[in-house]
């Protein structure tokens, strides 16, 4: 049997790693665009203590779609099969079904990857047909160097099947958590909101809503008071605690992805509707962002001294919080602005 | 244009070019990527990127070729400047800004906006690319195809006074390789 559900998309954000660039070639497959469903959700929400060796890591509170889209009727399942036959048991017939999923794999066995045969490390890649008697199976993944094509079952199998160890030097994060053959599945409602301003001023209030009402909890922090309560925390332990570093790392990255997907989907919204101040405020999101690329950075090369490291964060910190009050508060008075506009039909 | 190139062989804390075949301690990110040297001008040569002439780096006694931004405080030499030219490229595209300090004491702020050195990145900001090589190197390795910028970033001087020094932000995912100052009459008297 031979199923090509093909070409998958080539999206990809420049801010994002394989997670939103596996569910943005996913999405597509179904019809949706990744930045106007993987953009319009900005908060924070994490479970603290939760931060896991993992590229495709996303805080939240789960399911996985759900955390990334929240404003859509999207979710998703992941599968733990017991061993490698049954995870490709599992994987071909969500395809021969006519549906696309994720997998997660380790890069060390991926010989489109930089990684191939030199470090271990655990990426996610979109699967979306194979050929049993060619043995083969068709993987798409616009993570540069981006590939879309052919790789052989054997391969596919031994990169989802790998104990992901440390090899070499450590990959900086991403290593000694099993890869375990786990397999990602998209789930899409039958119904998604529409590209309107009604949709736009529904996000903008939502967002800025949940960002100014946020919570602290044992089990879940939110909004600005939980990413104060978790910046604030790591940071407390960055200078004695190596894992800290990591968490930092992990959880900035991700951040920054969605940061950055934010302002592009402001941007777009600007634009389609001629809310020119839309455009004004995806700039300063997008300013965020940068805070978000400068202070990850900061964290991983603080690692050699982090007593010395620690004022630069903390300054960082306080600046990248308060960007975010600013920012919550002119998309609330934006969101307010948006329901008096009229777009012509 | 008078261009006047800056030193910065003294605030070198990175090791982003790396030769053929070689090991050690290199990494221009925190990943341990690098330029492959063959493929960039030589080091100390002169070189024009979009009309401006630059040094490009050549390893300092500690074997480092370009600044990752952490603050520091650069001597220019004293002149009447209207752009500061860098050869640049950042961990993920980013923005701060650089204090330029002028004779008599006055301090103006001015944005730096850097792209990302990471392949199938376009410029976010605009900037001219000014160096781009067919494969990026790796700790054990050197993959072809895949392709890491550097680009040109432009900083405005409005302030009339002489600049004598330039402050680099705190800002380490941003990487610094060349700098150089311009004095533009005719973007001057535009004004």
């Amino acid at each position: 049997m031979r199923v090509d559900l093909g070409p998958a998309g080539r999206w990809r954000h420049d801010l994002s790693h394989c997670l939103h660039t596996t569910a943005g070639v996913l999405l597509t497959f179904h019809g949706l665009d990744p930045v106007r469903v993987l953009g319009a959700g900005w908060g924070f929400s994490h479970r603290p203590g939760d931060v896991r060796r993992e590229e495709y890591f996303f805080p939240g509170e789960g399911p996985l779609f759900a955390d990334l889209a929240p404003h859509h009727a999207v979710s998703s399942v992941w599968h733990e099969p017991a061993d490698a036959d049954s995870g490709w048991r599992e994987v071909r017939a969500k395809l021969a079904a006519g549906t696309p999923v994720a997998v997660a794999a380790d890069n060390f066995h991926l010989p489109f990857r930089p990684a191939y045969r030199d470090v271990h490390t655990n990426h996610l890649l979109t699967v979306f047909g194979f050929d049993d008697e060619a043995g083969e199976v068709l993987v798409a993944d616009p993570v540069p160097p981006a590939f879309q094509g052919a790789i052989s079952l054997e391969t596919f199998t031994a990169a989802r099947d790998s104990g992901n160890p440390i090899r070499h030097d450590r990959d900086m994060f991403f290593t000694a958590n099993p890869i375990g053959n786990r397999w990602l599945e998209l789930v899409v409602g039958p119904e998604q909101p529409a590209f309107d301003l009604g949709f736009v001023r529904h996000v903008l209030a939502a967002n800025a809503a949940a960002l100014g009402e946020g919570r602290v909890t044992p089990g879940l922090v939110t909004g600005l008071a939980g990413l104060r309560h978790t910046l604030t925390g790591l940071l407390e332990r960055y200078e004695g605690d190596e894992v800290a570093v990591d968490d930092l790392f992990i959880l900035g990255g991700a951040v920054l992805a969605v940061t950055g997907l934010h302002a592009e989907f402001l941007a777009l919204a600007g634009r389609r509707f001629g809310m020119s101040g839309l455009g004004e405020l995806a700039r300063s999101v997008d300013r965020i962002a940068h805070h978000w690329a400068a202070f990850r950075i900061a964290v991983a090369t603080g690692r050699a001294d982090r007593a010395a490291a620690v004022p630069g964060l903390l300054a960082r910190a306080e600046r990248l919080l308060a960007a975010y009050e600013v920012v919550a508060g002119e998309m609330a008075c934006l969101g307010t602005v948006a329901a008096r506009v009229r777009v012509p039909a | 244009m008078e261009k006047t190139v800056i030193e910065l062989g003294r605030h070198f804390d990175g090791t982003g070019v790396q030769p053929e075949g070689t090991s050690g301690d290199y990494g221009f990110n925190v990943w341990r990527n690098t330029f492959p040297a063959e493929e960039l001008p030589p080091a100390g040569s002169v070189r024009e990127v979009a009309g401006v002439t630059f040094a490009f780096p050549a390893p300092n006694a500690d074997g480092a070729d370009n600044v990752r931004c952490r603050g520091q405080l650069v001597a220019v030499p004293e002149g009447r400047y209207d752009w500061l030219y860098l050869l640049g490229a950042a961990e993920r595209r980013t923005e701060d800004e650089v204090e330029l300090h002028h004779a008599g004491g006055t301090v103006r702020r001015s944005w730096l906006r850097m792209s990302d050195f990471w392949p199938e990145t376009p410029a976010r900001f605009g900037e001219p690319l000014a160096f781009c090589t067919t494969g990026l190197r790796y700790p054990r390795h050197t993959q072809a195809g895949h392709s890491p910028s550097i680009w040109q970033q432009r900083v405005a001087i409005a302030e009339p006074d002489p600049l004598v020094a330039v402050r680099l932000p705190d800002n380490p995912a941003m990487h610094v390789f060349a700098l150089t100052a311009v004095a533009d009459e005719e973007s001057r008297c535009a004004r």
